[in-house]
């Protein structure tokens, strides 16, 4: 596996939790605008390819996490509007969650002083 | 089937693709304006803009590449993985593949050549261009009980001038000629028909064209041809218009080709005539009813109006005529119904059979998948656990069924292929004889279908009860808590079974009592030895001396022949169709009301017909070869019926009797009385009837009848030579046994008998199967119970009663039901029964006894091995 592909891997899952959690706090949202407010809120320590978020948001789409539809955005162009699903709310709860837990344990494990 | 591939290529996105496609660049582009409208906001240069945007997106291949990876449906992958692992779960366990995919081809595969017949004869579109414009007209006469008579031709011309609601009338009927071209002569198959059949029925011949109205008015010597006789006779020449034949040894001209796929009526005829009827003639006085009438409905004209109006003309015309048609009737009917006629009934039972068997086949599928899945409990839990969602679960069970499904499926089908080849060869002769039976693309689509459904069908409950599972509850415990998944659902499983098959035993039983019933008929006649075959004489080279002397040598020199007790001939032999019918008056009676009049059948023979028949010669004398002159008084002989319906009280020997056969009838006294003999099938009564002497009606056709010292077919080749040495040109035809000729009249029992006694032997199979496999199962599941029983004390026999007992709950449940069904089904089969009624005690007894027997032999097996079961094993094996 080379370094690219390791990446990604890890991508696919925090990326996905990032879009659920973009959408739960801005409401529907085109693409443009996800990737944007990502690349915002991770300031300079995430260099996020655009094109990228395009796959992840197909991928929760089908996975029924998130619906589109076609809209006007502010400037009066045709978007695609993402728009969070009852589903796609409680998988980002549990997502949330998970993602705590995981990383506690990780934190508490990389701390620990005794290797007794 | 386009909507099925529209549904098919959505499904798999082959049609969204190109609008996915479009919706991507359309999406990307959006981003794009907006990411250097904001660029420029925030004070960039155009081209800058542009430049930024473009980094920031990355490879716009590579985001479209990983789209369109995401977009590739999900469920061909996993359906190939599910496609795997259910090959290989079959391959593990080939006792289950086999047993599974047994069940189903035998289910798939009588139920696609059940219905290969029906479709072919009830459902398809006949060959003809509208088709269900096109009815047959009958006369009826409810009082004598005649339906689907044949018609007049003086009715028949008055039903033309009279009638509006059709585009065409016309008559025909079936009968056979001698075909010759100088070189060699056979019989072959004919139709004459009237100058509107062709043309009501749309047909476009090949070559030439078919007769016009006034060729058939003249009677002109023209024919028109069928494909198969064009090739195998004149090879297919093209010169063939024009071309000169003998039919009956008169000059003809082949006038058109008929297309390869027509037919009318009968499938064998080979050659058309025209019908050649006068109407200026007063057929009434001259003929009595014997074509058949074939018209067009008017588009948009129902058949009930067409009904209407001729019922209207037929009591006009009684009021006209009513000599000739008091009581008569007429009847309109679609041509299909005529085509098909008796057989619908045998074929509907066979389709319900085939129901029931299929259903049974499902259900012990489903059972063996029910045992399946609960031995793979806790595979099918870790899998849960391992994250499988519920609907993937179901959906790989099901994939599974799914194989199952098609495997049975195309062996099924291979069945069917080789079953409908056996199925049309042991068929009666009116099921095949009007219309073709062919195995094609719709039947294989049809077969997949059916494979498809019932793997859903079977499948789908036990993998849904499968993936239902408490995952907890099989992950920890052993088998020794349950009594397995479904447990409850099998035994509903087995008492299906034992209905459906409780269900086709007593129908199967009951045709057998029938056939039994039919077999044990005298038929009035001694068929055994009995060798029969039919020659025809052109009338231009035989006229009416030439005829008598002809028969009559021809007898005799049959008669000796070594190993031929005797030699007759008769004009309509028994049990091959029907008769002549006509009016009898009895000398001194007064005449008869219109409608009342005497009707006897008419048979003509040549001296020893009776004694060569085994026809008991009652009172009187037989015919003498004396009597076989043109020039002696008329003389008859009559059989008992006759005597005892119109001669009650009277001697018969002596009376003065006349019919109504030709344009003179004489009165001539009664010289002998015969013994009855079943007119038409075995099932029918003995109708009265009236034997002329040859000499004075001179058929130019008649059938010989030979008795054997032995095998009769042995005499065939000298029988042949016989005739050859009397005249090279006439072919021989018809060559049969009596044996045969009788058994065809019950062969539409005899069939559906046949069949159905496979369906309910392979059902029966099926339900023991089911039966042991249940009890097997749970045998092993309480080894443990068993065990404890045992080292409590329980003898063996206990054992054996509780194992029995817990397989007898469905398989009695399952034998009520099934009786029940029957009972409510069997009225169906009435008119196909003779001899016992549709719910026949000693049936309906018998067939859930038998099926008792054999459940109980079934759950005995497993019952001995539970008996077998010795405590610290069973104590110890968990």
């Amino acid at each position: 596996m080379n370094e690219q592909n390791r990446k990604s891997d890890v991508w696919q899952g925090t990326m996905a939790l990032m879009i659920l959690k973009t959408l739960e706090s801005m409401g529907p949202l085109h693409g443009y605008g996800i990737a944007r407010r990502i690349e915002q809120i991770s300031g300079d320590r995430l260099s996020l390819n655009y094109g990228s978020v395009y796959p992840a948001l197909l991928r929760l789409e089908q996975e029924k996490a998130i619906t589109s539809e076609w809209g006007t955005s502010e400037n009066n162009r045709k978007a695609k509007y993402y728009r969070l699903t009852a589903a796609g709310r409680r998988r980002l709860r549990q997502e949330t969650e998970d993602w705590a837990e995981a990383s506690s344990i990780v934190a508490r494990f990389l701390k620990a002083k005794e290797w007794a | 089937m386009k909507t099925l591939w529209a549904w098919w290529a959505r499904l798999g996105g082959l049609f969204s693709r190109n609008r996915r496609e479009r919706e991507m660049a359309d999406e990307f582009s959006s981003h794009f304006e907006m990411h250097v409208a904001d660029n420029i906001r925030a004070g960039m240069k155009p081209e800058e803009a542009q430049r930024e945007a473009m980094l920031k997106f990355g490879s716009m291949e590579a985001a479209r590449e990983s789209v369109r990876e995401v977009a590739r449906p999900l469920w061909i992958e996993t359906t190939f993985q599910d496609l795997r692992y259910a090959l290989r779960n079959l391959r593990l366990n080939p006792g289950f593949a086999t047993a599974g995919v047994l069940s189903l081809a035998l289910g798939i595969g009588a139920s696609v050549a059940i219905y290969t017949v029906v479709d072919n004869l009830l459902l398809r579109p006949l060959p003809y261009p509208d088709a269900q414009q096109l009815v047959m007209l009958y006369e009826t006469n409810p009082h004598r009980n005649f339906q689907h008579n044949v018609i007049s031709p003086a009715n028949y011309f008055d039903w033309k001038a009279q009638s509006t609601t059709f585009t065409g009338l016309g008559a025909f009927f079936d009968f056979h000629v001698i075909l010759g071209d100088g070189k060699r002569s056979e019989e072959v198959d004919a139709q004459a028909v009237s100058g509107e059949v062709l043309p009501i029925l749309q047909v476009e011949p090949i070559r030439g064209r078919v007769f016009t109205l006034q060729e058939d008015k003249d009677d002109a010597h023209v024919a028109v041809i069928s494909y198969r006789l064009w090739q195998s006779w004149f090879g297919g020449d093209e010169g063939i218009l024009g071309r000169q034949i003998q039919v009956n040894s008169r000059p003809f001209t082949v006038i058109g080709v008929l297309p390869p796929d027509f037919y009318f009526n009968a499938r064998s005829s080979d050659i058309w005539l025209t019908l050649g009827l006068n109407p200026a003639e007063n057929l009434r006085k001259t003929q009595g009813r014997w074509m058949w009438a074939v018209a067009r409905l008017k588009p948009g004209v129902k058949l009930r109006q067409a009904q209407a109006e001729m019922s209207g003309i037929a009591r006009r015309l009684e009021a006209a005529y009513p000599e000739f048609n008091r009581g008569w009737g007429i009847d309109v009917e679609p041509l299909r119904d005529s085509l098909v006629g008796q057989v619908k009934t045998s074929l509907l039972v066979l389709l319900g059979a085939v129901a029931l068997l299929l259903s049974v086949a499902c259900a012990n599928v489903a059972n063996l998948l029910l045992a399946r899945y609960s031995a793979r409990s806790r595979e099918i839990a870790v899998r849960g656990a391992l994250g499988a969602a519920r609907g993937r679960l179901v959906r790989q069970l099901l994939t599974e069924s799914v194989v199952l499904g098609l495997i049975g499926g195309v062996l099924g089908l291979g069945l069917a292929y080789f079953a409908v080849s056996g199925l049309v060869a042991m068929a009666p002769r009116d099921l095949t004889k009007s219309v073709a039976i062919s195995f094609d693309l719709r039947i294989v689509s049809f077969a997949f279908l059916v494979a498809l459904l019932t793997s859903i069908v079977f499948g789908l409950a036990p993998a849904l009860m499968a993936s239902r599972n408490d995952l907890n509850r099989n992950l920890h415990a052993e088998s020794r808590s349950s009594t397995g998944t479904g447990s409850g659902m099998r035994r509903w499983l087995v008492a299906l079974e034992v209905g459906c098959s409780v269900a086709l035993l007593a129908g199967a039983g009951l045709l057998f009592r029938t056939l039994v019933g039919l077999q044990a008929v005298n038929p009035g006649i001694d068929d055994h030895n009995l060798l029969t075959f039919r020659v025809t004489l052109p009338s231009k080279r035989y006229a009416e001396p030439k005829r008598v002397e002809f028969f009559a040598r021809a007898a005799e020199q049959l008669s000796h022949l070594p190993g031929v007790r005797s030699a007759s001939a008769v004009s309509y032999l028994p049990f091959n169709g029907p008769a002549a019918g006509t009016k009898v008056d009895i000398f001194g009676r007064p005449p008869a009301k219109p409608g009342e009049e005497l009707i006897g059948t008419i048979r003509t023979v040549l001296p020893g017909y009776f004694r060569t028949m085994g026809i008991p010669l009652v009172r009187g004398r037989d015919f003498t070869a004396a009597d076989d002159q043109t020039n002696t008084p008329h003389r008859f002989i009559v059989n008992e019926a006759f005597v005892r319906k119109f001669l009650s009280g009277q001697e018969p020997i002596g009376t003065q009797i006349s019919a109504l056969m030709e344009n003179e009838n004489p009165f001539g006294e009664i010289v002998g009385v015969v013994g009855d003999v079943k007119e038409g099938t075995l099932d029918k009564e003995p109708t009265p009837t009236v034997y002329y002497i040859h000499a004075h009606i001179t058929y130019g056709e008649m059938v010989f009848v030979m008795r054997s010292e032995t095998d009769p077919l042995a005499l065939a080749g000298p029988a042949r030579k016989v005739i050859k040495q009397l005249d090279p040109e006439l072919p021989v035809s018809q060559l049969r046994t009596m044996e045969t000729v009788v058994r065809q009249t019950f062969s539409r029992q005899q069939f559906s008998a046949v069949l159905l006694g496979g369906f309910s032997l392979a059902s029966l199979v099926l339900a023991c199967i089911g039966i042991y496999g249940i009890l097997a199962y749970s045998v092993t599941q309480r080894t443990r119970e068993i065990g404890v029983r045992v080292a409590l004390g329980a003898e063996p026999g206990n054992i054996v009663r509780i194992v029995v007992g817990s397989g007898a709950r469905p398989v009695i449940a399952g034998a009520v039901a099934g009786m029940l069904m029957a009972l409510a089904l069997s009225g169906l089969m009435k008119s196909l029964l003779y001899g016992v009624g549709p719910r026949d005690p000693l049936t309906f007894v018998a067939a859930p006894v038998l099926l008792a027997v054999v459940a109980l032999i079934a759950a005995y097996l497993p019952a001995r091995r539970a008996a077998r079961v010795s405590p610290m094993e069973a104590l110890r094996t968990e």
